[in-house]
């Protein structure tokens, strides 16, 4: 073990201003050019920002469709569009791309090194990533295609068979989302190699596999996940392409295919999806929990061990998304008890959060707002989520709106409540400014108050019967007065929302001054300059420890004698 | 990515990657394949094009040298530092084990607690049928309705009348029920730390009757709308008064906190507890 942590030998870019100025057609050339982790980072999580606003709209239409019984407000061909568009944008556009671009950012910067393992692979990730969007949406306007009828997506984000069928699904709508998600995969792919060679080859001095921030980690973690299960989603999308264009039989029952075999093969990537997206949220709880409660991270080998466990007991759960199709006995019992297996690993990381709060000095400034509320709303969903492990439960409610509630409160409850910690947190890193904290803290007390009028109601919505994407119900159903709070939780939402894109246009031009360590953390990334030169560090960083600032900053008190 | 021109102890230039548009014809080209597929074949020859330019490209960008742009850097050595100098240590209490129980109640004492807690229950719930249907049978009959044939929507006269299927089932049901109630209650009134009874006696019980109604509607409508839920409350505390009441006379038998920790780690060895000890002593 050293007997000193490292010295970084001046991180400040003191490039004449000038240099800086160009025009904005020079301005956009750099962007579009760049192979810069930290701008395409950058770009990765505007442009999940934009889809949020997409998709964010996409679901306040069909909260107002809902609102009461009987509503026309979308024609049913819309709204079948809206709900298609709305969880496909949300998981693919949003989850994956702010993730990623958080990866993107962070993995280089806290590990010491100037740039992803390979630049070039990185741009034409993102940019693969991006046309897949906006091939997608292009489906609004040329849904119709050369050959029949139809507009957008209209079969759900899971695109069950044979609904997908040609029969069923004319026109190139239901092709619009293959393809389309063929290309954003082949990004999602390519930056998942990248993370992984980038964290495991280009470490600085001293930074060993068990030195490594858990940010950093678990992102290797959740790109290996990404590499094993969006295989099985591209497999599974190209057979479902050659059975719409060359009269393939993968999905057709009556010619021997099987519509079941789509389901096998779109949650055994569904399901591990979900922790593509959650664990990220870990990621970044691991990085905010301890800085604001000013301790380390209780825990750290439970914390690498839980997140490899929780990726791999991910990888045999899929099919408690299909206990209602019929499977043996055997096959529900062994679902049900690997779902409830994952409760062990998620259980450890709850604990290690709350045992590192506990008895710190925690400072709730917005970051730590949101990722306090994650904790508690993501052990609520798991808890939802082992009551949807066990089979009898998920046939009574299987396909309900309680199912909707259970896998928002992860994707909302936890996994946007983390990115919006993240966001706060990083940002004066990324910009050199800070985020508003009075906007701040009204983006978080109306986003928890929206989401939690929201999603608990929508709990008792689906436990009365209601079916999910369903376009609307009859007044007599008792569903109505509970359809209108969930809606209105919607529009609170929809309002924090909009008070954090104001506060990050603001922020971004007119915000604090942040310095280089406005948190005063301790990972590497605060001793790059606040926005980092292009090249991050001057000279290669040398750690001792899991906390390279904290040894700096108490040099009578380092990391290093103790692990 | 290299340094170059050290100047000192920081060097002057960093090469790093040159920013390339060659990733994005290849991405945009490989886009147009795929979406010729569902617009015009044309679509695809043009992406096919654009995406052969880009591979072109970017190898030519990689192959046989990388480009690479020389980045000038300036620097001046950055103090890192805290204005929270004081590190304080958490105090560990040297008695802080003691949360985990050190004795606890015998199995036996639970299934003891559960049988007298379970005949207890019954006058109240048979007062409550004599008093507001003028049957004892009637919370028989709501209890193992389950096991009577042809069972369905029974009227108000059906279920007053005796029935020997509904009482043999009725008392499985109870027995099962208190036994393992019973079971639960030893295990649970070492780990509340004041007021047993009132915990496990009162407020537990009105937890679970509160639980119950919340989610009966749910499961059995028909069963829901036969509960008095008042009476039904009396013959849940009743019960957790006496099992509480027998369960805590019990003597209590210490847990495995309290042996040393090679003995709890499962390593037998002669002389690691005096008790140990004495006893090897006699023999």
């Amino acid at each position: 073990m050293a007997d000193r942590t490292f010295p970084i030998e001046g991180t400040l870019d003191l490039t004449p201003a000038h240099v800086h100025e160009h025009t904005w057609l020079e301005v956009l050339h750099e962007w579009v050019t760049t192979v810069d982790h930290k701008k395409l980072g950058i770009m990765y999580v505007l442009y999940g920002f934009f889809f949020l606003l997409v998709g964010g709209a996409e679901a306040l239409a069909i909260r107002v469709q809902l609102a009461e019984p009987n509503n026309h407000f979308l024609s049913p061909e819309v709204y079948n569009r809206f709900f298609t568009m709305h969880g496909t944008t949300m998981v693919f556009l949003v989850g994956m791309t702010i993730i990623f671009g958080f990866a993107n950012y962070l993995v280089p910067l806290m590990i010491g090194a100037r740039d992803m393992a390979f630049p070039r692979l990185n741009a034409f990730s993102f940019w693969m990533t991006a046309f897949g969007g906006l091939m997608l949406y292009y489906s609004f306007l040329g849904g119709s295609g050369l050959y029949g009828v139809g507009n957008a997506p209209d079969v759900g984000w899971f695109a069950y068979a044979p609904l997908t069928a040609r029969a069923f699904s004319p026109g190139n709508a239901t092709d619009y989302w293959a393809l389309a998600l063929i290309v954003t995969g082949v990004g999602t792919v390519g930056t998942a190699i990248n993370v992984i060679a980038t964290a495991l080859s280009m470490r600085c001095k001293g930074m060993t596999l068990m030195r490594m921030p858990l940010f950093v980690w678990l992102s290797v973690v959740t790109s290996g996940l990404t590499l094993v299960t969006i295989t099985p989603l591209t497999a599974a999308q190209i057979m479902l392409v050659i059975d719409r264009y060359l009269g393939g039989h993968f999905f057709d029952t009556q010619a021997g295919g099987s519509a079941v075999i789509w389901m096998h093969f779109f949650w055994i990537f569904g399901h591990p999806e979900v922790y593509v997206l959650v664990l990220p949220a870990f990621a970044i709880a691991n990085e905010i929990i301890p800085v604001f409660s000013r301790k380390a991270i209780f825990g750290y080998p439970a914390m690498v061990a839980a997140s490899v466990g929780i990726a791999f007991v991910s990888l045999g759960v899929w099919a408690h998304h299909m206990f209602t199709i019929g499977m043996t006995s055997v096959s529900n019992a062994f679902f049900v008890l690997s779902t409830m297996l994952v409760g062990i690993p998620t259980g450890i990381k709850i604990f290690n959060w709350v045992a590192t709060m506990w008895g710190g000095k925690i400072r709730f400034a917005t970051p730590m707002l949101f990722l306090t509320a994650f904790v508690f709303q993501f052990l609520l969903a798991g808890l939802t989520g082992i009551m949807l492990a066990v089979a009898p439960w998920d046939w009574q409610l299987h396909n309900s709106y309680f199912v909707i509630a259970h896998f928002h409160y992860v994707l909302v409850g936890a996994i946007l409540f983390a990115i919006f910690g993240g966001l706060y947190y990083w940002f004066p890193k990324a910009t050199g400014r800070m985020l508003n904290e009075t906007l701040g803290k009204w983006n978080f007390w109306l986003f928890f108050i929206g989401f939690h009028v929201t999603f608990d109601t929508m709990h008792f919505v689906g436990m009365l019967g209601m079916p999910r994407s369903i376009y609307t119900y009859e007044a007599d159903r008792g569903w109505g007065h509970l359809n209108l709070i969930v809606s209105i939780g919607a529009f609170i939402q929809g309002i924090s929302v909009l008070i954090f894109t104001t506060n990050l246009l603001w922020s971004a031009f007119r915000g604090k001054v942040a310095g280089n360590d406005p948190w005063d953390a301790w990972t590497l990334e605060w001793a790059a300059a606040s926005p980092p030169p292009v090249y991050n560090f001057p000279t290669e960083p040398s750690v001792s420890s899991r906390r390279p600032l904290w040894d700096l900053k108490h040099p009578e008190d380092p990391d290093w004698k103790y692990e | 990515m290299s340094e170059e021109k050290k100047s000192g102890s920081h060097v002057e230039t960093i090469h790093l990657p040159a920013p390339t548009a060659w990733p994005i014809v290849m991405a945009f080209g490989l886009m147009l394949v795929f979406a010729g597929l569902v617009t015009n074949i044309g679509i695809s020859v043009l992406g096919a094009i654009l995406a052969l330019f880009g591979a072109v490209g970017w190898f030519r960008q990689v192959l046989p040298h990388e480009a690479h742009e020389d980045v000038p850097v300036v620097v001046e050595r950055v103090v890192i530092e805290t204005a929270r100098r004081q590190v304080e240590r958490i105090v560990v209490d040297e008695h802080h084990r003691e949360h985990f129980p050190l004795e606890t109640y015998p199995i036996l004492s639970g299934i003891k607690g559960g049988i007298a807690g379970g005949i207890a229950m019954i006058p109240p719930a048979l007062l409550y049928g004599y008093l507001s249907h003028h049957s004892i049978w009637w919370p028989v009959n709501l209890l193992g309705g389950a096991g009577l044939a042809n069972w369905h929507h029974p009227s108000t006269a059906d279920i007053a009348h005796f029935y020997w299927g509904g009482l043999a089932v009725a008392c499985a049901i109870q027995a099962v029920v208190s036994l393992l109630v019973g079971l639960l209650y030893g295990a649970m009134l070492p780990l509340l730390p004041r007021h047993p009874i009132i915990l496990g006696g009162i407020i537990a019980p009105v937890l679970w009757t509160g639980m119950i109604h919340a989610t009966l509607n749910l499961i059995n409508p028909v069963l829901d709308s036969n509960i008095a839920w008042g009476w039904f409350l009396v013959s849940q505390v009743t019960f957790g008064l006496v099992a509480g009441w027998v369960v805590s006379r019990q003597e209590k038998i210490q847990t495995a906190q309290s042996m040393p920790f090679i003995l709890r780690m499962g390593i037998e060895g002669s002389g690691l507890t005096q008790e140990q000890d004495d006893e090897d002593h006699k023999a």
